[in-house]
């Protein structure tokens, strides 16, 4: 057990923050709705109805999407774009794909290389594009998570305020969905975009986010 | 556990994109409480097209008729045409149509379905419905 938690420690740690975070965030946000209900002169909510309501929904998954979107976009383009002198980056002439003896793949896989990474065909492909595919579907399912519960949302204010509803489609070209989607996206480009020309000139000992402190700031591609 | 993690995201994503969704039940009680309304108007039932106002909604009415509700209400022109199909719910909010074309909106509260706005009719593309009855 100990062994696990030693070799596990980040995941554990992430997971114990992004929970605890969730649950204050819940009741956060159900402060927040309940405060409403009182001004509007409707009746408050339990704890229970709010984590199962689409106003509860929606604040979960526009953040979510637009992680995934984050990590997505970043995997593909560190494929093809360098960052002279950051840890992200590759090092500049190794744009692209790689090739096999790089990635360990086919013939030059390792004994102890995952069974996909030495087979040919479609297995391969597919795994050499995993992370990238797994992470694609969870932002898309996420998007649309955050569209379905963000529409609910829109839609009951609207009865709320006697207006008429809209449908699903009609709420994908509206204001409220793409206000919501693009306040997550520039804050998530803003943080990455960042974090490699940061991490140029500047270090954490220790960290393999970063440089080595004493490595060069022209050096790319190296952790710490 | 990172096995885990995808299965714990679909469930998680499922879950979000049904919460809220207006089920069955939830439609059906609306619809319910709005003909409720539209019964007791028909019959010239004050107190009983009182007991689906919601607390706000009566309140206001009686502050601006300067009457008790059971009395105020009836002197309203509201429609008294039976809904027509189901209420359409979102959340805590839910209208339904009524069969002369107006409109009736109503609150989901603890003790059930309440009526929050009556004899709406549409305006202007974008705009608030005008109401005869809101809170």
């Amino acid at each position: 057990m100990r062994r696990f938690v030693k070799h596990n420690g980040l995941s554990l740690a992430f997971l114990g923050l992004f929970l605890a975070a969730i649950v204050f965030q819940a009741v956060a946000g159900l402060a927040v709705f309940n405060d409403e209900q009182t001004r509007h002169g409707e009746s408050p909510i339990s704890f229970f109805r709010y984590v199962t309501s689409s106003s509860f929904g929606v604040a979960v998954m526009e953040n979510w999407q637009s992680e995934y979107l984050q990590f997505t976009l970043f995997m593909l383009l560190t494929v093809w774009l360098v960052q002279r002198g950051s840890p992200e980056s590759k090092e500049l002439g190794k744009e692209g794909r790689e090739s096999d003896e790089d990635q360990l793949v086919g013939d030059h896989a390792k004994r102890d290389s995952p069974r996909w990474a030495t087979v040919g065909g479609l297995r391969r492909r597919l795994y050499e594009n995993s992370l990238l595919i797994v992470m694609g579907a969870i932002w898309i399912a996420t998007w649309f998570a955050q569209s379905v519960s963000g529409w609910n949302e829109y839609n009951s204010e609207q009865l709320d305020h006697q207006e008429a509803t809209i449908s699903w489609l009609g709420y994908l070209g509206s204001a409220d969905f793409w206000e919501r989607t693009l306040q997550n996206w520039q804050s998530e480009f803003l943080a990455v975009g960042s974090m490699a020309i940061l991490a140029v000139y500047l270090r954490q000992r220790g960290s393999p986010e970063s440089k080595p402190v004493g490595a060069a700031h022209e050096t790319t591609g190296v952790e710490g | 556990m990172p096995r885990l993690a995808p299965v714990a995201t679909l469930l998680a994503l499922a879950c979000a994109a049904c919460t809220g969704c207006g089920l069955g039940d939830r439609e059906r009680d609306a619809a319910a409480a709005a003909g409720r309304f539209q019964s007791a108007l028909e019959r010239e039932d004050g107190r009983a097209a009182c007991r689906e106002l919601s607390a706000e909604t009566a309140r206001t009415l009686e502050q601006q008729e300067q009457a008790p509700c059971d009395q105020a209400i009836l002197d309203l022109d509201l429609p008294r045409d039976a809904p027509r199909g189901v209420a359409t719910v979102y959340l805590l909010s839910a209208s339904v149509d009524l069969r002369g074309g107006a409109v009736t909106f109503l609150d989901e509260e603890p003790a059930g379905w309440k009526v929050a706005a009556a004899g709406c009719l549409p305006t202007e593309p974008g705009h608030p419905y005008d109401c005869e009855l809101e809170g």
